[in-house]
């Protein structure tokens, strides 16, 4: 079981929420080309080591944010303050 | 304008041994229900105030702050209509009557953190959820919200699920007392 550091509702069973993977910022679609498009929907970089990805508290709060995860080992950090949907330090 | 029609529970108790053993589980969903959804620093969330993940009984009505952005308030219709009537909706604040579409089951009995600890991976603790506290969370898999309101200090749990999930919840929740008599 993974325990995830909600920022409201405190460490919650990862089944309590919806994982959203690593953060991408979507490209304008209006001027993206095919590549940049294919990129941002399906290519991942896939670290090995410290991820920034995001979460949905789709159990408790509702509430999206962001942490870092070892791909490695699981381990989890830097959960945001309540309030703060950013979280990480990338 | 008409008024609402009657509510009617769908979920089907008779013969479920709901009632039987030390835990009892009730169908409360004829409570009126309703949601005010409320940004920080509107009136509304001010006036309304609680703690994330707090719940307390004010007058005639329970108030759960179910959410950092949304309270709960439950009572008769007119004791939610007298609490919620004089709230200011300015800003980015609403309510909506969820009795329709939320059900609402009750659980309780001394070994009743015990049967819910069966069917959800919250901590039932006395530490961790004390009378007067409220969380979100999956009951058998359905998203719920489970609020713990004490009966003359006998733990006792309200448990809210969409209504199209109330039998099959209701049937998980009386399989999973079953065990404790």
């Amino acid at each position: 079981m993974l325990l995830v550091p909600c920022p409201n509702c405190g460490p919650r069973n990862a089944s309590d929420m919806s994982y959203g993977g690593e953060p991408h910022s979507r490209p304008d679609p209006n001027t993206a080309s095919p590549e940049q498009w294919r990129t941002y929907l399906y290519l991942r970089d896939n670290e090995s080591g410290w991820i920034t990805e995001k979460w949905y508290c789709s159990s408790g709060c509702r509430k999206h944010f962001k942490l870092e995860r070892h791909t490695l080992t699981g381990e989890l950090r830097n959960p945001p303050l309540p309030g703060n949907k950013t979280g990480g330090h990338k | 304008m008409a008024d609402p029609p009657a509510f009617e529970s769908p979920v089907v108790t008779i013969g479920r041994a709901a009632g039987a053993g030390s835990i009892t589980l009730t169908d409360e969903s004829a409570t009126t229900k309703a949601s005010v959804r409320a940004a920080d620093g509107t009136p509304a969330a001010s006036a309304l105030g609680l703690t994330f993940g707090c719940a307390e009984a004010r007058g005639d009505v329970l108030v759960a702050r179910t959410r950092p952005d949304e309270w709960m308030v439950f009572g008769t219709s007119q004791a939610v209509a007298a609490h919620l009537g004089g709230l200011d909706l300015s800003g980015y604040a609403s309510t909506v009557d969820i009795t329709h579409s939320r059900l609402m089951f009750r659980i309780t009995g001394l070994a009743a953190a015990k049967a819910m600890a069966k069917v959800c991976s919250i901590d039932f603790s006395d530490p961790m959820m004390p009378s007067g506290a409220c969380v979100g969370a999956s009951v058998a898999k359905v998203g719920c919200d489970i609020i713990r309101h004490d009966i003359d200090d006998v733990p006792s749990y309200r448990i809210l699920c969409d209504r199209s999930f109330g039998q099959y919840l209701f049937d998980a929740l009386v399989d999973a007392k079953a065990e404790f008599g």
